[in-house]
């Protein structure tokens, strides 16, 4: 990656580009814009970016196909921004390989933070190849399937150590409750989200500080979980 | 004994004895046997064409002229014949069952006609109130039909409230009912049901006399319970049809009330998807202004920014809140003509100063395009001019959405016989077919709007209200050569150049 991330920023509101745009700009990030997602998709192609920031309502193509061609030829992360109420738009872009969203209207920081995120987690992937995963006094070793808080080995069920190590292994991203049932339990699980409810609530007194306020397995309310590796995880003002 | 009984008494008298005299004088008919046969003949007729009386009376009438002039010894009332006596005692006999018989037959007869003739009126009365609407007075119009089609002078349909009465009541005759009498013969209603099979009726009618008519009170039943009472005045209607109009007119009662209860129904339900629906429209026209605002004005506290981008986003901000006035304005109008709050103010006005206006109010979303504006013939018309220019504006924001920056919208205005019609005619891509039928409901977005932050889906709707307002219209078609074009008529007197000078405005 260069020193400098690029962020291609697709909306077709001149508006938002034209605030949104200096925004990046002046955090030092690179901006390339496009207006609908057929500009979006070439731009993508030619000058492939760091992330993309791709609001859902595009003129000519829906965002969540767009969503999906950019997936089907990268892996850049992809941070969409969807309209409050639009829940299901928002899930269906999650599960075609976005990696996390903002609701409109959104304060600046709260995009500049998933925006932080998605590119650390790049990096990060980038650095470790191992089988293991740190977070916080949190390690997990994929291969021998232990997992270790501050020194001491916890138990874990076969289910709670697929599920805390599906979210590791994506971590920093959303996760919605369809795609995580889907690998836990299989297809015929999916519209069976008490499982889910029940082993989160499990693994997170065993794996969480305080179970209470958790700060590694996050909730987005009505659209999934994520595994929070970092600090500034704009976490705040979801609700 | 009334006058017609006298008069067919005297002639069936007449007749017998003219038929006496015939047979004594000219025909020399002596034998009794004609003679009692002739009178049975006369009596029937009498009996069928008059009433039972007159007929007993004409019996015995016959049956002393057959003694005096046909039984031997004629002339005397004295029977020589012991066989006779008989014979006239049979005759007599004879004569009045025959006169019964008539009798009975025609007075069924006449029942069954006037059955039939309530029955019509019956059901011409059911079929007036199917037909009927709701309607706010459909209890009074109810009272109306009862008394056309039973010929009432007074009828009246009175419904309990509370304490008091509401008498909904029609025909010629004034009639006051009081609220005492009224209450007494309901609670008497609710107390029995008490089911006449003779009168085919409910107990529980009242004949009370007011001011010196007789009026007819029946309560008005669902099944058995009673929901009001039924007043009646003017002509004699059969007990048992009383209680079938009754009838009748109690189902007409609820099944107004249904139907209003309906309608209401239909308002609320209109009214809740028209909120949900603007309440979907806000979500969607407030989301990009207030993003845009609120990162362009935190982009103004950074430090990190340049001049340019500085000016940038001052813009964007007052674009944006242009934006949200509209809206705002545009929600503000619909709820005034929601309420029927629009009322036309009519006065002499230039098309010119019309279009201006129009064009005012819009520069900020008119920016990128240019207005080619051609009047035919700028003479004052009179018409609100408030109302056509903003619905004027509408059009002109519609067509800046939708055609290319930097092309040319084209306004025309023309004075003609029906009053001002004006033209707004764009470059765009021109409207989908299948929006053409929709294009003026509220809400709606055409097919190139959707996914687009264009529009608020008010503009068209909020025209064609205004011009509801002061009676004008509005269409869009397709021109030939490619755009929308959109005409607004407005009905308007107009100064022809050649008057002007003559009326003072």
């Amino acid at each position: 990656m260069s020193p400098e991330p690029r962020i291609l920023l697709v909306d077709d509101e001149p508006s938002i580009q034209r605030a949104v745009g200096p925004l990046l700009r002046s955090r030092g990030y690179q901006v390339d814009v496009a207006g609908n997602g057929t500009e979006a998709l070439r731009m993508a192609a030619e000058r492939p970016p760091d992330l993309i920031v791709l609001d859902l309502g595009l003129p000519d193509i829906e965002g969540t196909e767009v969503c999906r061609r950019i997936r089907a030829i990268s892996r850049v992360p992809i941070v969409v921004l969807s309209a409050r109420g639009a829940e299901a738009d928002k899930v269906n872009a999650l599960d075609l390989g976005a990696d996390d969203y903002v609701t409109k209207p959104f304060g600046p920081e709260e995009l500049l933070a998933r925006i932080r995120v998605a590119l650390r987690r790049v990096l990060s992937d980038e650095k470790a190849e191992s089988g293991q995963f740190a977070a916080g006094d949190l390690t997990i070793d994929y291969d021998r399937r232990r997992v270790v808080r501050g020194g001491a080995e916890i138990r874990l069920t076969p289910k709670e150590f697929e599920l805390l190590s599906l979210l590791a292994r994506q971590h920093d991203r959303v996760l919605t409750h369809r795609a995580i049932l889907k690998a836990v339990w299989g297809p015929n699980a999916v519209e069976q989200p008490e499982h889910l409810w029940t082993l989160v609530a499990q693994l997170r007194k065993k794996v969480e500080p305080d179970p209470a306020n958790p700060r590694y397995l996050l909730s987005e309310p009505w659209v999934g979980y994520r595994f929070a590796t970092g600090d500034s995880d704009g976490s705040k003002g979801r609700g | 004994v009334p006058r017609a009984e006298i008069v067919a008494l005297a002639s069936s008298a007449a007749v017998i004895l003219a038929v006496t005299e015939a047979f004594r004088a000219w025909l020399h008919v002596t034998n009794p046997t004609i003679a009692a046969l002739s009178y049975l003949l006369i009596i029937l007729v009498v009996a069928a064409s008059s009433t039972l009386r007159v007929a007993i009376v004409a019996s015995v009438v016959a049956d002393l002229c057959l003694n005096y002039f046909f039984m031997p010894p004629v002339g005397t009332w004295t029977i020589a014949d012991p066989q006779n006596v008989v014979a006239l005692f049979a005759f007599l006999v004879v004569s009045l069952v025959a006169s019964q018989l008539s009798a009975t037959a025609r007075a069924s007869a006449r029942e069954a006609i006037a059955r039939q003739e309530e029955l019509r009126r019956l059901l011409d009365l059911s079929r007036d109130i199917l037909v009927s609407g709701e309607s706010p007075d459909a209890i009074g119009a109810l009272a109306a039909v009862i008394a056309r089609r039973f010929d009432l002078d007074f009828a009246a349909v009175c419904l309990p409230r509370e304490t008091t009465w509401t008498v909904s009541s029609a025909g010629r005759l004034p009639v006051r009912l009081a609220d005492r009498e009224l209450t007494a013969a309901f609670s008497e209603a609710e107390r029995r049901v008490e089911f006449d099979a003779r009168t085919r009726s409910y107990a529980g009618h009242h004949v009370l006399t007011v001011e010196g008519h007789a009026v007819r009170v029946v309560p008005l039943r669902l099944g058995t319970k009673p929901i009001g009472l039924l007043a009646a005045a003017g002509r004699e209607v059969e007990v048992g049809t009383m209680d079938a109009l009754a009838g009748v007119a109690a189902i007409a009662i609820e099944r107004g009330q249904f139907l209003h209860e309906r309608k209401e129904a239909e308002l609320t339900r209109r009214s809740e998807e028209l909120k949900s629906a603007l309440l979907a429209s806000l979500g969607h026209d407030l989301r990009t202004p207030l993003t845009a605002i609120r990162v362009a004005a935190s982009n103004l506290e950074s430090p990190r920014l340049g001049d340019t981008d500085r000016r940038e986003q001052t813009d964007v901000i007052l674009t944006e809140i242009e934006r949200l006035t509209r809206l705002f304005q545009n929600i503000l109008e619909m709820a005034r003509i929601d309420a029927g709050g629009v009322g036309a103010e009519s006065r002499w006005a230039h098309p010119s100063e019309i279009i201006a206006a129009a064009r005012n109010q819009v520069d900020q979303t008119l920016r990128e395009h240019g207005v080619a504006v051609a009047i035919e013939q700028d003479v004052p018309v009179r018409l609100d001019p408030r109302l056509t220019a903003t619905a004027v504006a509408h059009l002109l924001e519609n067509a800046a959405q939708y055609a290319p920056a930097g092309s040319v919208i084209d306004v025309g205005a023309r004075v003609t016989g029906e009053g001002l019609a004006i033209e707004v005619r764009d470059r765009g891509p021109g409207i989908d077919a299948q929006d053409l039928s929709h294009l003026f409901e509220r809400f709606y977005r055409g097919a190139a709007a959707k996914g687009r932050g264009v529009g608020t889906g008010l503009g068209l709707s909020i025209a064609r209200g205004l011009l509801a307002a002061e009676g004008g219209r509005v269409w869009a078609e397709n021109c030939a050569d490619g755009g929308a074009r959109f005409t607004i008529v407005v009905p308007a007197a107009s100064k022809q150049p050649e008057a002007e000078g003559s009326v003072s405005a």
